[in-house]
């Protein structure tokens, strides 16, 4: 019992990171159609930040701050992350009218800002201790960590709000008018470059507070969003890229199916089901398992 | 034409320049990852060979000539090894090379040794193949300072069942060297007619090991082996405290590694690991001069990974010997002079008296190699200190 329990519970964490990530793909596709590739990168951005401003590498010890130091931090660092992928790789990218030149661009961008990292930083593993101690607390004869239940209310409430934000208020619905037709969202005054800047700057930031949540139990090192990215990447196809609160469908199906098989079938294989879903989704449902049809005209 | 001309003249200084370092220089290639999680490995086994080169040098080189280093980073990529190799003896003319750490990097690498006729002291790699090599190759270039898999894994479970556990579950990563490992703890158990009650497997970068972990209690495994690199060992400890499993946990020699102990903090202590050099016991002048050294040189106390500097060191120093007695550069006679040193050595890791032979190229033998075991954040002598 406490074993299905310790599986499921792992697997949820997990699905909700991924889910949230996954976000962070969907709020630029929504808005300017091209997928962000270094939100991997811009996650451990997230996490290298967060660790600078709170941590001492060669100590490993506290700098005493608070934790909201690092916080703001990496928001900062979002927010700039960001303004650069828009900047010089996706903007220019959109100008040339070419139709996959983001692709490379945006990939480009990542591998500057692992290298830089790698560069500037350092590229060893590093502990990066939780601000609510290091001690699991146990749940129905579960362990869980404090900062794992944190990571899923900071995800779950960002989801929500961004979803709200989006449904509910004026500047949402000039994103949604700017992901229906861009053209005619002009036309009605909306700025869509302005949307589109503030669509690439809002998913780094969920990005860099993903890489600050998950830094405790990743290790912090220039690696280590690139499986967390490539994941959250197959999140968002599975449930379909314009799918909203389909996402976290679609992150918990990952993050539960990848502790299943590793517990019962190999955990050589825990990787094995996430892929093969992704197959049967682009085979049978395209638009993805909660996506809308859509269809392109030529 | 004035150009051609300016451009022979510096032609002509660049090679005289070259041709003249290389003459009142002995080049010794070093590789090993410099970066990446197996770092601290490489990082500490370059210095250790610095701390022996920059001794030699002041003490007047070897056959009058300073030694210089020539060190590559392969990143822990097994294809990075052999281009490396490659550049070392083909472009750098190295007279030997000290190298590597990586298991997967070593078997890409280690045949240019021989079919370049250079030798290769193996210093940290323990799952390299060494005396292997001596079927393809009856004079074989490559040479091992390091307890090797062989060793470690029966050190490993002579040490569980010593302990009087039965139920041993493997785990180990899926890389060349914890797969290696794997495949010789299975058989030192099976030779003692001891059934693994779970093997399993992680990734490189794993962070979350509960899957594993359960499937072993569920087995009621009562001691874990496992054997990797230290971040994903630490994770393996840390899964374990999530779980609330408490069994001993003896591995492999890395988990002497600074980033296995820092990362596990105090869900690592009592982790028990065979070690060459354990740098909180160090006891001969020679040792507490070296660690001294150490310290003073590349300020780091303790040694991230103290074993992988002693080893380095020593290589070093073996690779002196046998130059000096071969009272030449070239790769066979330095070959067959560590083949059969005269010159008894006093190292870090050991006292070695003819450490090699013609068929042996293994220096470390199971009676080298000490228990360590993790406490508060250091490597001690497990035979001293209680858990």
């Amino acid at each position: 019992m406490s074993e299905i329990m310790q599986i499921l519970i792992s697997g949820i964490i997990q699905g909700v990171i991924y889910a949230l990530i996954a976000y962070g793909y969907n709020l630029t596709f929504s808005t300017s159609k091209t997928i962000n590739f270094s939100l991997g990168n811009v996650i451990m951005l997230g996490g290298v930040v967060g660790f600078s401003l709170y941590v001492d590498r060669a100590t490993g010890q506290l700098l005493g701050y608070p934790y909201l130091f690092p916080i703001v931090g990496v928001l900062v660092t979002g927010v700039i992350a960001g303004w650069m992928v828009h900047r010089f790789a996706v903007a220019p990218a959109l100008k040339m009218k070419s139709e996959y030149t983001w692709v490379l661009a945006t990939l480009a961008m990542g591998i500057i800002f692992k290298n830089a990292v790698e560069q500037i930083w350092s590229t060893g593993d590093y502990r990066f201790p939780s601000p609510l101690g290091d001690d699991p607390i146990r749940i129905l004869g579960a362990g869980v960590y404090p900062q794992e239940i944190m990571a899923v209310i900071v995800a779950t409430v960002i989801v929500f709000s961004i979803e709200l934000f989006r449904r509910k208020t004026i500047y949402g619905k000039a994103i949604q008018a700017v992901s229906e037709d861009k053209d005619t969202a002009s036309l009605m005054g909306i700025p869509q470059e302005q949307v589109v800047k503030v669509s690439f700057m809002m998913s780094a930031c969920i990005a860099t507070i993903g890489g600050l949540m998950v830094a405790p139990w990743t290790f912090v090192s220039a690696t280590m969003g690139s499986s967390l990215g490539t994941k959250a990447y197959v999140v968002a196809i599975i449930a379909g890229l314009e799918s909203g609160f389909g996402l976290i469908w679609g992150g918990l199906i990952l993050g539960i199916s990848e502790f299943f098989t590793a517990r019962y079938i190999s955990s050589g294989y825990k990787e094995l089901p996430g892929f093969i879903i992704l197959i049967l989704v682009i085979l049978i449902k395209p638009s993805g398992l909660f996506g809308k049809k859509s269809i392109k005209k030529v | 034409m004035r150009f051609p001309k300016l451009a022979l003249m510096i032609l002509a200084v660049v090679l005289a320049s070259c041709t003249k370092k290389s003459e009142d220089t002995i080049k010794v290639g070093v590789y090993g990852p410099f970066t990446g999680g197996s770092a601290p490995m490489g990082v500490s086994m370059r210095n250790g060979v610095q701390v022996a080169i920059d001794e030699i040098n002041a003490a007047g080189g070897v056959l009058g000539k300073k030694i210089s280093m020539v060190d590559r980073d392969d990143e822990a990529k097994n294809e990075r090894g052999g281009q490396i190799m490659l550049e070392l003896l083909d472009k750098e003319k190295v007279v030997a090379v000290l190298g590597p750490i990586n298991t997967g990097v070593a078997d890409a690498s280690t045949q240019y040794a021989n079919t370049k006729k250079v030798p290769l002291i193996i210093n940290v790699s323990a799952g390299a193949k060494v005396n292997e090599l001596f079927k393809a190759n009856p004079e074989n270039f490559v040479f091992r300072i390091a307890a090797n898999d062989d060793i470690q894994s029966r050190v490993i479970v002579n040490e569980a069942l010593k302990l009087g556990f039965k139920k041993p579950a493997l785990l180990c990563d899926d890389t060349n060297y914890g797969q290696n490992g794997r495949e010789k703890m299975e058989a030192v158990l099976k030779e003692k007619g001891v059934k693994p009650v779970y093997i399993g497997k992680f990734k490189i970068k794993d962070s979350d090991m509960s899957a594993q972990l359960q499937e072993a209690r569920a087995a009621k495994a009562d001691v874990l082996l496992v054997y990797g690199i230290g971040p994903e060992l630490a994770a393996v400890s840390n899964s374990m405290a999530r779980l609330g499993w408490k069994v001993d946990m003896i591995g492999s020699w890395t988990l002497s590694m600074s980033n296995y102990i820092t990362n596990a903090g105090k869900n690592g202590n009592g982790t028990k690991m065979p070690q060459t050099f354990i740098e909180a016991s160090a006891k001969s002048d020679k040792q507490k001069k070296f660690i001294s050294d150490y310290n003073i040189k590349f300020k780091e106390s303790p040694i991230a990974s103290a074993v992988s500097a002693a080893q380095g060191y020593d290589s070093m120093y073996l690779l002196k010997l046998a130059i000096e007695q071969a009272q030449s550069l070239e790769g066979s006679k330095i070959r067959t002079a560590l083949e059969d040193l005269a010159v008894p050595y006093e190292g870090i890791t050991g006292s070695y008296t003819k450490p090699f032979s013609s068929t042996d190229h293994e220096a470390v033998k199971e009676a080298n190699v000490m228990l360590g075991m993790v406490k508060d954040g250091i490597v001690v002598d497990s035979t001293t200190q209680k858990k």
